[in-house]
């Protein structure tokens, strides 16, 4: 696919980028941040009731939530919560380190900053947050940032929504039937959601826009780094298609292949909508009274449990054991729908099935089987016996499903209302990120009624003194750094590289003065810092004045390229040991003219034994053995030219 | 907030938005110094300064922006909020119990204005049934406002009338009485109720929140559904307090009026009963009793209101070096009855001596209670108890120290020129405010961190 492709389908991307800030305590209490337990010592069992919107209905994605039934249990440790992650105590004020890291981050992408800060409650039923809400305050808006990406030809700007500061929700442990568990860690650690405008419009720009805004926050240096510290969330859209949300990537790796897939998902769904549209399916064909079990208030549906008695089909046979309800609904004019496919190797028919696993909270794998894989799961007579019940014909597609009553209830009613929502198109959704690029239902999207003021804290007015303190030592934004790295004489790539690594500001320090000296310093940096942090435990960067010296005694000619890179290594890992006692080693000194006459004496010994081999393989075997004793102070060129004039001798 | 002021809005940020043209509910786009903000002007809390305008943004956050930093407001449009809870019938079902529901203004159930962030109290039937449409499959039910007033500002005014209203309730033949509250004089309220509503025939049955019904994760709709299971089904003919017995969603705890106390801040499971055991364990549905004597449900509509309260007593916390001028000024001032939280056993320091004399001298009434809520006052094991006996202090057992203020205040109020009847009202339990004996597990706080709690917090659910 390329970039005209996606602009055909009316590709349109944005990214909310959920990034913790490095503070001490959580945001709205005195726990610890970033620290992550696996063992518990009690347990809180609650449950989540919506709450009446200002029009006095219910969240669509609050009342799905209240439909699953799902007893919350949250795991709790001393050490990492208190009373209030848990909602038995009122927020107490807000983490200022968490706001001043907020700033800074809103200066960075030139947003406007508040004069006031007013935390809203955020509704999330899903249990995630023990209130029911999540904390979150508007901090900055209206935004860009220099959005250049040379090997996408992308040379333009990216527009920032917002910056909002909120409370992280609770790691997932389990969720499995009608109960969740969450540990609770994680839970109130301060974060930043940065908002983009959908101003991406392939998925390799989104990868990239990504990319940015995790750059630029990172220069901040106040900002978590590893595993789930930064996630986002992406929203994808097609022509026609409606906005979806995914949740929770943390790679960005993984970010093309997610929206390329969730982009023809939207435009399946899209030709199943024109496909029901030409058939002629009606929205009223598909509806049911509101109260009572399905297959008692409808046609669409009829319990199927004692015409299905004798199915030999193992999961019916064990459903009928448990004393389960065998449901069977029709979909008219469906036919054929339900193998349409929707993700690589997923079909319609998981559309429903995954709305039913959600809010049903069936457990029971599978759980439903349909008419468009006909030779799956019933025979050919029991088939018939059941369209002939549902007076289906063979336009109509029938699925069956099996659960508790009530659960069976519910994901009839929700297979119907999912089928609606086929003739709309694409549902408004959010949908959580497999690993392999495909999405799954996670809920409905929730409306812009679930946000309202949080009693509990005062408004909190940001003094021009903060924003003075904040943009005084401004970190300079990346894009900036690398163009002056470039002028430095970095190759741009490089000086990319070095401008978003975190060692940038120790390369500053040392402050090499030429392009060659400062390029090897570069290449340096990047390549063994990384490696002595994997291979010899490196925990922090050195000061700058350790590794001054070096680069000094190279530039003016006193350590050789050779030796810069074994030196630089024993600095870092020899910490007790003098910088000038390690450097010593590898300066070129009087002595080594004396020292390569003994070597080479001794190496023509050795070379002896090697008499009738070629020439090149002696003296390949000799610069082995003399060029590591000499490393970095003097030019191999040297010792090659003095050993092949021994040899010849 | 007054809807008719200016909204909250003072001098700076009033004239700005008077030079601007601009009023709450104006849509508007202001140019600031900051950058640019669109939005909808939203009153201002009362409580915050006068430095801020609030505008609602598109994506719902609020933001504040100072007054200084304006440069121009355009207005662009104009969209008033009028909130109303909406009412759904309360369907009637002649074959359940009626309940009659007292609102006091502590918010049971209400819904938050999403603009304003203002708490809109759900109460009558509609707006009740709108929020909690369980309590259809309860009872009928039936309410009356009485006050709107916050819990700490609930008083004798208050309790007069409550309990007048609650005998009222009875004879006229409801099945069960339920008084919502807020939560942090409860139990002041219910010792009140206890003492001057005397053998009622039903359930009363005191209710609250700890967490607001605005909040998905409230206590409010399983208090109230508990409540009026307790009050329309009940056996228990008593006046209780119904809030959550753990803090995890499970069971709601019924507490003999004169023996709960709120324990914690905010904790959901805040109301425990001291020194004795809660009546029973309920649920929608559901009744496990845990005390066996209590008062049961009687069909006759005998019941005794006592409705007096004088207001000339004060409860006074005794710390180490209190001088005697405390407890002279109540005298000067013309208390006639003193409760005093003592110490350990009961006692106070030789520096009050003087002033409990003379206390006893000008007739005024002094009780002694505990500061350490469990246990029994006994005053003869220390020589100090046994001289502050003798300059009047009279023993009051295990009454928990707000219980004798309430107790003290309402027998003064019966016997007003009888000293000696009210000291003998005082020694003699009412309404089960003392007990004979306390049972070994009447007391347990709990002591985190050690073994065995930490391996039964394994267990359980909080």
């Amino acid at each position: 696919m390329t970039p005209a492709d996606y602009r055909e389908l009316g590709f349109m991307a944005g990214l909310e980028v959920h990034q913790q800030l490095r503070t001490k305590s959580k945001l709205f209490c005195r726990c610890p941040a970033g620290r992550y337990v696996d063992h518990f010592d009690a347990e809180v069992l609650r449950h989540m009731r919506p709450t009446l919107s200002e029009l006095g209905e219910y969240d669509g994605c609050a009342l799905m939530e209240f439909k699953t039934k799902k007893e919350i249990v949250y795991l709790l440790e001393r050490g990492t919560v208190c009373t209030y992650e848990i909602d038995d105590t009122p927020p107490f004020e807000i983490d200022a380190t968490a706001v001043k890291i907020g700033i800074e981050i809103c200066s960075l992408f030139k947003l406007n900053l508040v004069s006031e800060l007013h935390v809203m409650r955020k509704q999330y039923l899903d249990g995630s947050i023990p209130t029911g809400f999540q904390r979150t305050a508007m901090l900055g808006l209206t935004g860009e940032i220099p959005f250049v990406v040379p090997s996408l030809g992308v040379d333009r700007e990216l527009r920032i929504r917002q910056l909002s500061l909120e409370e992280d929700s609770c790691r997932e442990v389990s969720d499995f039937g009608h109960r969740i568990v969450f540990r609770t860690d994680r839970l109130g650690m301060p974060l930043t959601e940065i908002v983009t405008e959908p101003d991406m419009v392939t998925p390799e720009e989104l990868e990239a826009g990504a990319r940015v805004i995790a750059q630029l926050t990172r220069t901040t240096n106040k900002v978590r780094r590893g595993a789930g510290a930064a996630r986002q969330d992406v929203n994808v859209s097609i022509a026609g298609g409606r906005r979806v949300e995914i949740k929770g990537v943390d790679r960005h790796r993984g970010l093309p292949r997610l929206v390329h897939i969730e982009g023809f998902r939207q435009l399946g769904l899209l030709r199943i909508r024109d496909e029901l549209d030409r058939r002629g399916v009606e929205k009223e064909t598909l509806e049911l009274p509101s109260n009572g079990l399905a297959w008692n208030m409808s046609d669409l549906a009829i319990e199927a449990t004692a015409s299905l008695r004798r199915c030999d089909f193992a999961p019916i046979r064990h459903a009928l054991e448990q004393g389960e309800v065998i449901c069977a609904l029709k979909l008219p004019a469906f036919a054929g729908i339900l193998t349409h496919r929707t993700q690589p190797g997923i079909t319609f028919a998981s559309e429903l099935a995954d709305r039913v696993r959600v809010i049903a909270c069936i457990t029971s794998r599978p759980f439903m089987i349909h008419s468009d894989i006909e030779g799956y799961g019933l025979n050919h007579s029991e088939w018939r016996q059941l369209r002939a019940a549902l007076r289906a014909t063979e336009d109509d597609a029938i699925i069956v499903l099996w659960g508790s009553a009530t659960d069976a209830n519910t994901a009839t009613r929700e297979i119907l209302i999912r089928a609606q929502q086929a003739l709309v198109g694409v549902p408004a959704e959010t949908r959580q990120a497999h690993r392999d690029g495909r999405t799954g239902f996670e809920r409905i999207l929730p409306g812009a009624d679930r946000m309202y003021p949080d009693t509990d804290t005062p408004p909190l007015p940001i003094p021009d003194s903060w924003v003075r303190e904040v943009t005084a030592r401004l970190p300079e934004p990346p894009w900036e750094r690398a163009e002056r790295y470039a002028a430095l004489g970095l190759e741009p790539l490089l000086a990319t590289r070095l401008a978003t690594s975190t060692w940038a500001s120790l390369f500053e320090a040392i402050g090499p003065t030429e392009g060659a000296a400062a390029r090897l310093l570069a290449f340096t940096l990047e390549k063994r810092i990384p490696y002595l942090r994997r291979k010899s435990g490196l925990d922090r960067l050195p000061e700058p004045a350790r590794l001054k010296p070096l680069q000094s005694a190279f530039e003016q000619g006193e350590i050789r390229r050779e030796g810069f890179e074994a030196a630089f290594d024993r600095l870092l890992i020899e910490a007790d040991r003098e910088t000038g006692q390690i450097l010593e080693k590898y300066r070129v000194g009087l002595s080594d003219a004396q020292e390569l006459d003994q070597l080479l004496a001794w190496t023509t010994i050795g070379a002896r034994r090697m008499e009738g081999e070629p020439q090149e393989k002696i003296l390949r075997w000799s610069m082995g053995q003399v060029m590591p004793k000499l490393l970095g102070r003097l030019d191999p060129k040297l010792v090659r030219e003095r050993l092949l004039e021994t040899i010849e001798s | 907030m007054a809807p008719n002021s200016d909204n909250g809005y003072r001098d700076p940020c009033l004239s700005v938005m008077e030079r601007f043209g601009i009023t709450v509910w104006c849509e508007v786009i202001a140019r600031t110094t900051r950058g640019d903000f669109e939005g909808l002007v939203l009153p201002r809390s009362e409580t915050a300064d006068a430095e801020h305008l609030v505008l609602k943004l598109g994506t719902g956050y609020n933001v504040g922006l100072r007054h200084d930093t304006i440069l121009g407001i355009e207005k662009i449009g104009y969209r008033e909020a009028k909130y109303k809870i909406p009412e759904k019938e309360f369907p009637i079902d002649d074959k359940k119990p009626t309940v009659k529901l007292f609102g006091t203004g502590g918010t049971i159930a209400s819904r938050l204005d999403y603009r304003t962030g203002a708490v809109i109290p759900a109460f009558s039937p509609g707006e009740l049934y709108g929020s909690v449409p369980e309590l259809a499959d309860v009872c009928n039910l039936e309410t009356v406002k009485l006050f709107g007033v916050f819990s700490e500002n609930m008083g004798p005014e208050q309790y007069l009338v409550l309990a007048e209203e609650t005998g009222a309730a009875i004879r006229e033949g409801y099945d069960g009485v339920v008084i919502g509250h807020g939560t942090d004089t409860m139990h002041h309220t219910a010792a009140a109720l206890s003492f001057m509503v005397q053998r009622p025939p039903v359930p009363i049955v005191m209710v609250g929140s700890q967490r607001s019904s605005d909040r998905p994760s409230s206590d409010a709709a399983r208090n109230l559904i508990s409540a009026t299971w307790a009050a329309a089904h009940g056996e228990i003919a008593e006046t209780m307090v119904c809030m959550f017995g753990p803090t995890s969603d499970r069971y709601n705890l019924l507490h003999r009026g004169t023996r709960v106390r709120k324990m914690h801040s905010s904790y959901r499971s805040t109301f425990r009963t001291l020194g004795d055991l809660p009546l029973a364990m309920v649920e929608q549905g559901k009744i496990t009793p845990i005390k066996k004597d209590f008062a049961t449900r009687r069909s006759d509509r005998d019941v005794e209101i006592n409705a007096v309260f004088d207001e000339k007593v004060s409860l006074v916390y005794y710390y180490p070096n209190m001088q005697a001028n405390v407890i002279d000024g109540l005298i000067d001032a013309g208390y006639k009855g003193i409760i005093i939280a003592g110490t350990g056993l009961g006692h106070v320091n030789r520096l009050l001596y003087p002033a409990l004399e003379r206390a006893r001298d000008a007739g005024v009434l002094i009780f002694m209670t505990l500061q350490t809520l469990w246990g029994f006052v006994q005053m003869y094991v220390y020589e100090t108890g046994r001289e502050i006996m003798e300059l009047g202090v009279v023993p009051l057992a295990n009454m928990l120290p707000e219980v004798a203020y309430v107790k003290l205040a309402w027998a003064l109020g019966m016997h007003p020129d009888d000293p000696r009847a009210v000291g003998e009202l005082m020694s003699r339990p009412v309404a089960g405010e003392m007990t004979e004996r306390e049972p070994h597990d009447g007391y347990l706080v709990f002591q985190g961190g050690v073994p065995e709690i930490k391996g039964f917090l394994g267990r359980v659910w909080k």
